[in-house]
């Protein structure tokens, strides 16, 4: 089996639950527009239904058809997304991660602040800060597109844009333009994608 | 606790054994944005946080008469500062403090 990209992107139940699943669902699929194999799915075991309380959602991209069966978490993250600052206080959001992985923080402070908070930070290839707040304002509480219903606002309508930007601009996984065809604030995803501070580690 | 074998173990909201004190299966602190912060020299402890908390993370330390906070399981609700009679009480993003970090090793 090829190589399974795995992006696990934390957020906090209900108030950032919809901005969480958008970027997962919109790397998925803006990589099956470059012809690639993905799976986006929530975690049930999270209890997401709670105010504040940290979920995660999954996405995995693979050039080959992925055969993972009953896998429902992604057990060596690859990419890291976090909506929430505050929660690399709060969970060792690295878990599981193999060398030379990707943090992407939705926050206005520095790559010091948020590294000084993780304990496995020598994991990491690279850190990426985007101030996603400041660019798409504050997130939709919506909770159209939870499980299974019809999403009627669209993809990537609040911070998801500019976070999805910063991924695609830290680790290459997914091209801006397919991520535009998906995303519906194209314009925050490129702000998001050229205001994105990188920081290679080691 | 419970002497479950590993294999029929039961993610939370399942089970857990009540609580004496303190409930360390559902460590709630890492819900939190804010937090609360005090100033104990505008406190005039009329109780009101101790009394609304909806989880009891402010209890009267009588000894030092002043009021004491539990990082460990403030969710950062905020109800506290609303009911503050005396603006002792304000709120504080987390990031801005390096203590209260509060991790579950297995996540629920």
């Amino acid at each position: 089996m090829a190589h399974v990209h795995e992006i696990t992107v934390w957020t906090r139940g209900v108030v950032k639950d919809k901005e969480g699943r958008d970027v997962a669902q919109a790397l998925a699929q803006a990589a099956d527009k470059e012809g690639k194999y993905v799976q986006a799915f929530d975690n049930y075991v999270d209890l997401p239904d709670r105010v504040n309380v940290p979920v995660r959602k999954y996405a995995r991209i693979s050039d080959q058809e992925i055969e993972m069966r009953y896998d429902y978490e992604n057990e060596r993250p690859e990419v890291v997304v976090v909506v929430d600052a505050t929660m690399v206080k709060g969970v060792n959001v690295l878990r599981g991660m193999a060398q030379g992985g990707v943090l992407v923080v939705n926050t206005d402070r520095k790559p010091e602040d948020i590294l000084k908070f993780v304990p496995n930070k020598e994991l990491l290839k690279a850190v990426a800060c985007v101030d996603a707040d400041g660019i798409a304002g504050t997130a939709t509480v919506d909770f159209s597109g939870t499980e299974g219903g019809v999403d009627a606002v669209g993809l990537g309508a609040g911070i998801a844009a500019p976070l999805l930007g910063a991924v695609a601009r830290a680790t290459g996984l997914v091209t801006l333009d397919s991520l535009a065809e998906v995303v519906k604030n194209a314009p925050a995803l490129r702000r998001g994608y050229d205001e994105v501070m990188v920081h290679s580690l080691n | 606790m419970f002497n479950i074998p590993k294999e029929r173990e039961v993610p939370f909201a399942g089970v857990t054994p009540a609580p004496v004190g303190e409930q360390p299966m559902m460590i709630t602190g890492n819900w939190r944005t804010f937090r609360p912060v005090i100033d104990h020299e505008l406190c005039n402890l009329c109780m009101n946080c101790v009394v609304y908390c909806p989880d009891g993370c402010w209890r009267l330390d009588e000894a030092e008469e002043q009021v004491v906070w539990n990082a460990k399981y403030c969710k950062g609700c905020l109800v506290c500062v609303n009911e503050c009679t005396t603006e002792a009480l304000n709120k504080a993003h987390e990031l801005d403090f390096e203590d209260g970090v509060v991790r579950l090793e297995k996540l629920f």
